[in-house]
């Protein structure tokens, strides 16, 4: 939070009414503050204005000496207009009224009124600015244009030429914001019409925005597409689970049926933007072979069978397993499906040996925060904005952290932040970075170093030309870095990058005083981390006296025929890697449950099939990568017997004799119990944008460990 | 005693009777339903149809503005896209589906006002009653108009 700095004002009226506004702002955002509106379509909040479309015309004076208001002869683009001292705005006199008469009407010649079929129908400013502030009639006569309709702009987005008012929000959307600068104004004047380069496909990871900030219907998702009208949907708050940034997004769903996803504004995460995989990426909902009810393998088939039965077969079969029996787990599922999961595992099964992680995961004592003290997620998404420096390492961040790389991004573009990227490969970010290093396979380790030593003005061998002898990246760039980095700022990578780098990178960031994001790769990661979904740590992060077997470990001793029951939940196993190992792990399994909403590969082994209820067909709170713990209701109902994960936990827990769990809000209340951070949450700002985990806090230790870490390179 | 008899009671029944024989001598008014029907005004608001146009092709777009307007919420529209091999409607789009719950319906004619190709029409067929809940959900193969 920025402290409080004097703004200089100025003072204006509005329809005659005083107000004292920031000096520069806009017209158009100042009479905002009276409640009034100044029609717009050019003009978004988010993007630098234009004044292309001409809505926006108000009238402008100036006061006189003699108190009079003298008018400027023509009317103003009040979006392009910052105000000034004395100004007198006019917004709704009748020059204005009969100009934006003319605006609209002129906008209206060309533009095709087959609102019935657009799928922007009901929800188009420019409907809503016609019937507000249009002519009832037009007295245009001639052809109107004819264009290319249902032109497929990408496999996302369609576009409608003949609707196109020329405005330019998708064009400066991609080169302002999204910053691929994919679209561009081909031809002039009348016949200007936005199109990518070359005719090539919209490729964007943010292509989806453009649709909804189009303010008609010439932008539309290829996926809606006559799915629905706006008036047939109902629309629910939710969070994306598909990506870790906790995107906040308005889930429209009709009769029961997921149709669409839209931005939901949460200035702290998302903005008002979605990524594609956000945007696009939630159809699993409709998927034509969700499961309904639980099925127990009777041979080669599947038979349906009761919840009863399943879950007196899977208590039979992991009971008291001990270190017979193992759980893998989805990141994905929510806080209370994963707390209670571990709950059921420890309690119950009586063994540690549950994980969420993919493979390799850290133990207990390597990890950050209980090796180092450090905080492994010490900012948020929103700090980046006013970082003076980025440095984002070992992550292609519009893919893995498509939110926090917007934010990156606007630090660079509104803000002037210098980023720097270091990466195998080539990745978004690297078009408005300061400095790329481009280090080869395997040396993020020794980039890692060599930047410490050149931040930290410490000694070592990491010289920059031993790095550039190891990792090919020019000691001459890793000196600019340096230089470029600055003082403070932030350093920004993700779980994906290698151990020995990231622990690197967090004790540089806590020498040089800088922020350090270290961010999870799923919607919930943080949470399955700190709720004990892990062999050797607790709810809480309280290390468990003994470790159970880690994802790897689960894997082989399954295939060893080591294991008695295994069960998935909502994990393909197929996806955690070596297919080898995973098909001989599941095979030489005597009980195998998934749990999952469709029948994923691992299925085909699975002795019991039980239906998952999704994210949104439950209530649950999850965790972003900004250990931001955001809420979500139950939008949709699951199919047939469907259940979210905790309520299974919690009758297998209640059939072995644990007291019963009826709630959600029950869970967290157990949470609390255990997890003290989870405890200083308050449930009214979970469920209103979200509230962050308390801050770790710093209390480094044992730096010198990183000695070693660095001799072992 | 006498005098109140006949005033109060026997004058009143005559009088009445008297009516009745006046009404006598004028045109019928009731109809022998179902042998013979009553001619329906031009613009009665009953049973709907949705209408094609001349070329054989449907007038309904699917826009949905029928449900829209439908102050009843009885009518159900799912749009889908026309292409070269299955078409039905002459624009880009069509209704895939189109119910209309008549349990629900209060034939206001508000879906006919909406319709901005004049697909919806309510007209005279009045005899709506049925046996089962379920055949009150009307098609759109029920609805539509046959092709002449």
């Amino acid at each position: 939070m920025a402290a409080a700095v004097s703004t200089e004002t100025v003072n204006i009226t509005v329809n005659d009414i005083e107000l004292v506004v920031p000096k520069g702002e806009l017209v158009v955002e100042a009479v905002k503050r009276l409640g009034l509106e100044i029609p717009i379509f050019c003009y978004h909040p988010r993007l630098k204005p234009v004044g292309m479309c001409r809505m926006c015309l108000v009238e402008v004076g100036f006061k006189q000496p003699d108190g009079t208001v003298r008018k400027m002869p023509k009317p103003q683009a009040g979006c392009t207009l910052p105000v000034s001292e004395g100004m007198a705005v006019y917004t709704d006199t009748d020059a204005v009224k009969r100009d934006r008469k003319g605006v609209l009407e002129f906008l209206l010649a060309n533009h095709p009124l087959d609102c019935p079929i657009c799928d922007r129908g009901g929800e188009c400013p420019l409907q809503n600015n016609t019937l507000a502030y249009g002519p009832s009639t037009s007295r245009f006569v001639e052809m109107k244009r004819h264009l290319p309709k249902a032109y497929p702009l990408s496999q996302y987005v369609t576009l409608d030429l003949e609707r196109c008012i020329q405005c330019g929000r998708c064009v400066r959307f991609t080169e302002e914001i999204s910053g691929d600068s994919q679209l561009a104004f081909r031809f002039r004047g009348a016949s200007m019409q936005p199109s990518t380069f070359q005719l090539t496909d919209f490729e964007s990871k943010f292509s989806g925005n453009v649709i909804e900030i189009c303010p008609v219907g010439a932008l539309t998702s290829a996926k809606y597409r006559f799915r629905a009208r706006p008036w047939d949907l109902q629309t629910s708050p939710g969070i994306c689970t598909v990506t870790p940034c906790g995107t906040n997004i308005w889930f429209d769903h009709r009769s029961g049926k997921f149709v669409r996803v839209n931005g939901r504004t949460n200035e702290g995460v998302n903005e008002e933007w979605t990524c594609d995989r956000t945007k696009f990426g939630h159809d699993f909902y409709n998927a034509a072979d969700r499961l309904a009810t639980p099925f127990r393998r009777d041979g080669e088939a599947f038979n349906a069978a009761s919840w009863s039965e399943a879950s007196q077969a899977v208590l039979a079969a992991f009971a008291d397993g001990g270190e017979g029996v193992a759980v893998l787990v989805s990141p994905t599922l929510s806080n209370e499906s994963l707390f209670m999961t571990q709950r059921l595992v420890r309690d119950t099964f009586k063994t540690n040996n549950i994980d969420f992680r993919p493979s390799g995961g850290l133990a207990w004592s390597e990890r950050l925060e209980n090796k180092y003290g450090l905080d492994p997620v010490g900012g948020t998404i929103a700090d980046l904005e006013h970082a003076g420096s980025i440095l984002v390492f070992g992550a292609s961040l519009a893919d893995e952290q498509p939110m926090t790389f917007l934010r990156v991004r606007k630090a660079w573009f509104s803000h002037g932040a210098r980023v720097v990227v270091a990466h195998e490969v080539a990745t978004e970010a690297d078009s408005f970075a300061d400095v790329v290093l481009r280090y080869n396979p395997g040396s993020a380790a020794v980039v890692a170093a060599g930047l410490r030593q050149l931040l930290a003005k410490v000694e070592g061998k990491f010289t920059p030309e031993h790095v550039e002898s190891v990792s090919g990246v020019p000691a001459d760039k890793l000196r600019a870095a340096a230089a470029s980095l600055g003082e403070n700022g932030a350093v920004v990578t993700t779980r994906r990058l290698a151990k020995p780098a990231a622990e690197i990178l967090a004790v540089a960031a806590h020498e040089t005083g800088r922020t350090f994001l270290h961010m999870g790769p799923h919607a919930n990661t943080e949470g399955a981390a700190a709720l004990g979904a892990l062999p050797d740590t607790l709810p809480g992060g309280v290390k468990a006296e003994t470790a159970g077997l880690d994802t790897k470990g689960i894997l082989d001793a399954a295939a060893a025929g080591k294991l008695k029951a295994l069960w998935l939940v909502g994990v393909d196993a197929f996806s955690l890697g070596d297919r080898d190992l995973v098909s001989r792990a599941l095979e030489n399994v005597e009980t195998l449950v998934v749990t999952d909403y469709r029948p994923t590969e691992s299925a085909e082994y699975a002795s019991w099939l039980l239906p998952l209820a999704l994210p949104a067909e439950q209530d649950g709170t999850y965790t972003s990568s900004e250990r931001r713990v955001q809420h979500m209701g139950a939008i949709l109902q699951a199919p047939g017997e469907a259940r979210a994960q905790w309520q299974v936990a919690q009758e297998l827990a209640a059939r072995s004799g644990a007291a019963p769990v009826f709630s959600t809000s029950e869970v967290r209340s157990l949470i609390d119990s255990v997890a003290p951070d989870y405890a200083s949450l308050t449930m009214a700002k979970v469920i209103d944008g979200g509230e962050l985990l308390p801050r770790r806090g710093q209390s480094p230790h044992d730096l010198e460990k990183l000695a070693q870490t660095l001799g072992g390179l | 005693m006498s005098f109140d008899v006949f005033r109060d009671v026997a004058k009143p029944i005559v009088s009445g009777f008297g009516i009745t024989a006046r009404r006598l001598k004028a045109d019928k008014v009731t109809v022998q339903y179902p042998e013979e029907r009553r001619e329906q005004f031009p613009r009665t608001r009953w049973r709907h149809v949705l209408t094609r146009y001349d070329s054989g092709l449907e007038r309904c777009i699917g826009c949905s503005l029928c449900a829209g307007a439908c102050p009843a919420k009885c009518i159900y529209v799912e749009a889908a896209e026309n292409t070269d091999e299955a078409r039905f409607s002459p624009g880009e789009r069509y209704s895939h589906r189109y119910e209309i719950n008549m349990l629900r319906c209060i034939f206001c004619g508000y879906c006919q006002d909406a319709c901005p190709t004049g697909a919806i029409v309510l007209r005279q067929d009045f005899e709506l009653a049925n046996y089962e809940r379920e055949d009150f959900i009307y098609t759109k193969e029920m609805l539509l108009e046959p092709i002449r």
